[in-house]
């Protein structure tokens, strides 16, 4: 006997919704008005192949305005020496910056998350003062820092603090924001407090992306040195400014090297780390 | 010792949950609550500890008010009520004993907790949970190594560690297979027998039910329906509790034992 399947309504499709093409013709509007000659910065493409023999004059020797210079593609090694001060200044400022900005960051963060925060006007006071935090470039706190402290490490180290704090404390508080709820329904249940609460059950679950953001952000401090370093704020970058301005670039490309070796050495050595922690 | 006066909890988003409930839980009992999903079996073992907002009505426990307790007693109320839960809730990514020590928070000071610096006497509670349960060789092993019947032991040794007067446990065998589940239950059954304590014990499986219950409570849509021994409750009262005949589903093993 062939039944029929029971006769019951199927479901009406629900209306597309016309967010997705509006934002598409919205993206490409934007990126044809940033691109027009008329209204944009009028990127031309000839401009580009004109241009790239002039360029390829810093690679290699033909310097006009420093005939000493070898160029970018000839490193310049006995350079070397003299970058080495500079360069453990950088280390150093990262190492202190980093210590103290994730520090601060780790009890902000527990503040900043909804999962732990011990009220509402507390989190979204706590939020908004880390968005104006990390919406002030380094470079400017590190200017204000130079004109406050004077010239040197300092400014540089503190300038780094501020920059951690935001990093670490944002990323942080949205981790903590995905924790496994359980473990902490389970310390309520025994009569913990909250301090207890986010110490037993919270941070065993975000400690190791902790030890991650920290070392991200490490790594973040020694590149932000050649910036930081412009404006008067130590390391590395004082030195890198310098030759740049001198027009030596078989000079800087041996900072350059340096730097990839650094910052490549430390993302070994933190891949390593984390294996051995989570 | 537990007492609910006409207690009703309705959720912010509107759902009824528990509607005008009336019980009293004697000390030392083993009681069983049974219903379908929805039933409000959960919300009833929360509104014991406080994990839930009452908002008519009133829970008595060992004569404090859970609806008038300040945040101060709330927690030194919990901390007579240990807490046995579905998915176990273990920190997973560190050890049972760190767990069962969770336990002994309520005893220690912030400052001591915080460093991890816990009491001797608070250490040697946690090791004698954790012997009770058969599981103290697991002690520095990390929690998410463990199988699930160990973990809910884990589980069930944390609140033990408590000390507590009153022990809930919220579909403690939802997530484990049949044998392990028999093994959780002995242990349950065996605490309450041996230490005496008052024991709650959320369940939707009626052979189980019907095997490791004193008493048995049947909720349905919120509300009280059926209350009595579990030798009284036979296929026509889970029927009225579950609101239509038996099936294979509502029993743990393949052939039904009622």
């Amino acid at each position: 006997m062939t039944a029929a399947a029971p006769a019951r309504a199927r479901p009406v499709r629900p209306a597309r919704s016309l967010f997705v093409p509006l934002a598409v013709v919205g993206f490409m509007v934007v990126s044809w008005w940033s691109l027009s000659s008329e209204f944009g910065i009028g990127f031309d493409l000839g401009e580009l192949i004109e241009n790239i023999t002039r360029g390829a004059r810093i690679l290699y020797r033909d310097n006009p305005i420093n005939p000493a210079d070898r160029g970018l593609l000839n490193p310049n090694w006995a350079f070397l020496a003299s970058t080495v001060e500079p360069m453990i200044e950088t280390f150093q400022m990262a190492v202190i910056a980093a210590v103290v900005g994730c520090g601060l960051a780790l009890p902000i963060s527990f503040v900043a998350s909804r999962v732990t925060a011990p009220g509402r006007a507390t989190l979204f006071g706590v939020r908004g003062v880390l968005s104006v935090v990390r919406a002030i470039p380094d470079i400017l706190y590190a200017l204000v820092f130079v004109a406050a402290v004077g010239i040197g490490p300092l400014p540089g180290i503190l300038a780094l603090v501020l920059f951690n704090i935001g990093v670490v404390a944002k990323l942080m508080s949205e981790t903590i924001d995905g924790v496994d709820p359980g473990p902490i329904e389970a310390a309520q249940a025994s009569g913990a407090n909250r301090t207890q609460t986010v110490r037993w059950s919270v941070l065993p679950q975000v400690l190791p992306h902790y030890v991650a953001y920290s070392l991200y952000t490490f790594e973040l401090n020694i590149r932000a040195s050649t910036v930081l370093g412009i404006v008067g704020a130590g390391g590395i970058g004082r030195i890198l400014y310098r030759e740049y301005a001198r027009f030596n670039w078989s000079n800087v490309s041996v900072i350059i090297v340096e730097l990839f070796v650094f910052v490549f050495v430390i993302e070994v050595v933190s891949i390593w780390l984390r294996r051995r922690l989570v | 010792m537990i007492r609910f006066e006409n207690t009703s909890v309705t959720y912010p988003g509107g759902v009824n949950a528990l509607r005008d409930v009336t019980l009293d839980l004697a000390a030392g009992q083993l009681v069983i609550i049974v219903g379908l999903s929805g039933a409000g079996k959960s919300t009833l073992i929360r509104a014991i500890n406080g994990l839930v907002p009452i908002t008519g009505g009133d829970v008595v426990v060992d004569g404090q008010s859970v609806r008038r307790a300040n945040p101060k007693q709330l927690r030194q109320l919990r901390s007579r009520i240990g807490m046995i839960f579905q998915t176990f809730n273990l920190v997973k990514r560190t050890s049972v004993l760190n767990n069962v020590l969770m336990g002994r928070l309520h005893n220690t000071s912030t400052l001591r907790s915080l460093v991890g610096w816990y009491r001797p006497d608070d250490v040697e509670i946690a090791m004698q949970a954790l012997e009770r349960v058969d599981i103290v060789e697991k002690a520095y092993v990390r929690a998410s190594n463990l199988s699930g019947g160990q973990q809910q032991r884990v589980g069930i040794a944390r609140a033990l560690a408590q000390q507590p007067k009153i022990i809930l446990a919220d579909e403690p065998v939802a997530s484990l297979d049949p044998p392990t589940s028999h093994v959780v239950l002995r242990d349950i059954q065996r605490i309450n027998r041996e230490l005496g304590i008052t024991t709650i014990v959320n369940l939707h499986f009626l052979d189980l039910a019907k095997v490791y219950g004193e008493r048995i409570i049947g909720l349905r849509a919120g509300e009280l329906v059926y209350d009595g021994s579990a030798a009284q409750a036979d296929e026509n009262v889970f029927r009225e509790i579950y609101g239509r005949s038996l099936t294979a589903d509502d029993v743990l093993e393949a052939a039904p034992v009622i």
